[in-house]
């Protein structure tokens, strides 16, 4: 009788060990680390040796002030620059994808942010913005208005911060949108105008429903980066003026790396990766209901 | 007067021109397919009709007005895609009165129309049911569907069949057919089937290069082709064209000579050099017969007849034979021909004499 594939035979764990091992010993290792890190109170300076401590750095966390500003700061960044980076990037898109005059030219030029240091974008915001020498500041008083202090007032900082995001990432939006737009199948559209469906409509009712897969991922992935927003912040702003602009990532740092306190660093990153995990999983489910009325 | 017509239209992408002037006009009612081998400009003069390509020079009218430089939806027309062209998004009923809503139908109306569309065409079980969830037969019978509840000026299908398999052509091809007849409704149908084209079609319209090369009814095509190209693409299996010369009253292919009949013989007179053609299923008994021999180099047998395919004085040659028709591969045979279904073409010009 012909043998069913022997359950028992060794040599099939010899080809899934080493895989295992890789990610057991480059992801799971660090994150298991680090962990165990979170529970304990380790200081580099001055050097304790560490010790055991529970859900203390946890409890920290929740009850400081600067962890709710720093996460609150975080949300309004990130929700208010993606909003602006879907809308102006699919509008660029859709802009390109009906070959505008110099549509190639656009291209590259709209792209071009995307490719920058986010460390340079925030410096050069940072001489744009500058109170008494930068060029928007000369322009407001060209106009006869008064200089702006838009980096050490707080709702101005984080205006300025939003401004930033959005002209670095919008290109990223843009380019992914327009593969969407190119993909979809022209002749749906043509049916739409031989029906006399005016163009607002074929927007509403045909593309943006058919990119709906798309813009969820894209808005997905660009909320999922944004929550990590740290060398903007800490070019331009430092956090300042006072905490005002401190994001969750900023604040894990100036704790971890200015404070070496590294038992609440960890605890932080866990708490971080804990919001973003739920939050993800809530807008997740939220446009997987949408997207059940239209796929 | 016409419904839809077509005076001195030409479409140029760039320096290629692709239609060369183009005149042509369909009457109500009338059910004209487009046909010719690919890259013929059948598709591109129904996208000009539907307004989906600008017209280069020329003038378009619908039901006397002129539509030239209008939008493809001030023409009235709806289109039936190659590929369905469905709102993957929509369900089947949203599918179907999208157009409807968009335009301000009153729901009641909407209903009713779609109800009667779902009737129709057989789709009343899946009104629900996105398009990906619907067989390719069934799509197009949506976008069937969402043509008809327009009630437009004509209907203009892009090779709508040419994505479903043999059989559901054919059973969608009657379909079609029969729905026009119902409607009465002018359509334009292009495809590069010409058994499409011949079951369907009132007029047919071939075209080859830009060029249209016949306007005639299907009967009119097959017997009285204006052209060899006609001839070749009419029919199938297609026209056996052989090199002759006509000299006292018979034709002679290379040592063979075969006598022509009396109405071509007066008609044709002596010619010289001319091409001479004769379709396969006319290799048969009648009164004005001949008979040809020839060495078959495959037979393939087809249950209602049998087909010989050969070579003679070096061109194909394939005869339709009775199945019990005696001859095997290799062997000389000599099959009857029905000279009164013999065509003769000019052999530079192609015109048939």
């Amino acid at each position: 009788m012909q043998a069913a594939p022997n359950r028992g035979d060794a040599v099939k764990y010899a080809f899934i060990w080493p895989a295992f091992l890789i990610v057991l010993v480059v992801t799971l290792f660090p994150l298991i680390y680090a962990l165990t890190v979170s529970f304990q109170a380790v200081r580099v300076v001055p050097p304790l040796p560490p010790r055991f401590v529970g859900f203390e750095n946890y409890e920290t966390i929740l009850s400081s002030a600067r962890f709710w500003g720093s996460m609150w700061t975080t949300t309004i960044i990130v929700v208010v620059s993606v909003v602006f980076q879907y809308v102006l990037g699919f509008a660029l898109a859709l802009a390109l994808h009906h070959n505008v005059r110099g549509a190639d030219l656009y291209r590259v030029t709209f792209l071009l942010p995307m490719f920058l240091a986010p460390v340079c974008v925030a410096l050069i915001a940072r001489m744009i913005f500058h109170p008494y020498l930068g060029p928007v500041n000369d322009a407001l008083d060209a106009m006869g208005f008064d200089y702006v202090p838009f980096l050490t007032e707080a709702w101005l900082a984080i205006g300025v911060l939003i401004v930033v995001e959005t002209w670095q990432w919008t290109p990223f939006v843009m380019l992914l949108m327009l593969a969407g737009l190119q993909s979809l199948p022209e002749e749906v559209f043509e049916a739409a105008r031989v029906d006399n469906v005016p163009a607002w409509r074929r927007f509403v009712d045909i593309t943006f429903p058919m990119l709906l897969p798309l813009s969820v991922a894209v808005i997905f992935i660009r909320l999922i980066e944004g929550f990590k927003v740290i060398d903007t912040v800490f070019v331009l702003t430092g956090g300042g003026p006072g905490t005002a602009t401190e994001t969750l990532t900023l604040f894990a740092y100036n704790e971890g790396f200015k404070k070496f306190n590294l038992g609440l660093t960890s605890a932080l990153s866990f708490t971080f990766l804990i919001v973003v995990i739920v939050s993800g999983t809530v807008y997740l489910l939220l446009a997987q209901r949408l997207l059940r009325r239209y796929a | 007067m016409s419904h839809i017509r077509f005076a001195q239209v030409t479409k140029a992408f760039g320096e290629v021109t692709v239609i060369p002037p183009l005149d042509l006009a369909i009457e109500q009612g009338e059910f004209m397919v487009l046909v010719g081998p690919s890259g013929c400009g059948k598709t591109t003069t129904l996208r000009m009709l539907a307004g989906l390509e600008a017209v280069t020079s020329g003038t378009i009218a619908i039901a006397g007005r002129d539509v030239t430089h209008a939008r493809p939806g001030e023409r009235d027309c709806a289109m039936v895609f190659q590929n369905y062209a469905l709102y993957p998004h929509m369900s089947v009923r949203d599918n179907i009165a999208y157009a409807m809503r968009v335009h301000g139908v009153d729901r009641a109306t909407i209903d009713r129309k779609v109800a009667d569309a779902a009737e129709l065409l057989g789709l009343t079980g899946f009104l629900d049911r996105k398009p990906k969830n619907l067989s390719g037969g069934q799509r197009q019978r949506v976008a069937i569907g969402r043509a008809l509840v327009r009630d437009p000026q004509a209907f203009l299908f892009d090779e709508p069949l040419s994505n479903l398999d043999a059989k559901l052509r054919v059973e969608m091809r009657t379909e079609i057919k029969l729905l026009q007849r119902r409607l009465g409704t002018t359509t334009v149908y292009v495809t590069h089937d010409q058994v499409e084209a011949m079951t369907m079609a009132d007029r047919v319209v071939v075209m080859n290069g830009g060029i249209i090369e016949q306007a005639a009814d299907p009967i009119t095509l097959y017997e009285q082709p204006a052209n060899r190209f006609v001839a070749n693409f009419i029919g199938s299996p297609a026209m056996n064209f052989l090199d002759a010369t006509i000299d006292g009253g018979s034709v002679h292919l290379g040592d063979q000579t075969l006598e022509l009949a009396p109405q071509d013989e007066t008609r044709l007179g002596n010619r010289g050099a001319v091409t001479f053609g004769i379709r396969p299923e006319h290799m048969r008994h009648s009164a004005h017969q001949a008979e040809l021999t020839f060495r078959p180099d495959v037979i393939e047998p087809l249950g209602a007849h049998t087909l010989l395919i050969g070579h003679l004085n070096g061109a194909a040659l394939i005869a339709q034979v009775d199945p019990r028709f005696p001859v095997s591969v290799g062997e000389n045979c000599t099959v009857p021909v029905d000279m009164t279904q013999a065509h003769f073409f000019d052999p530079q010009t192609g015109a048939r004499l």
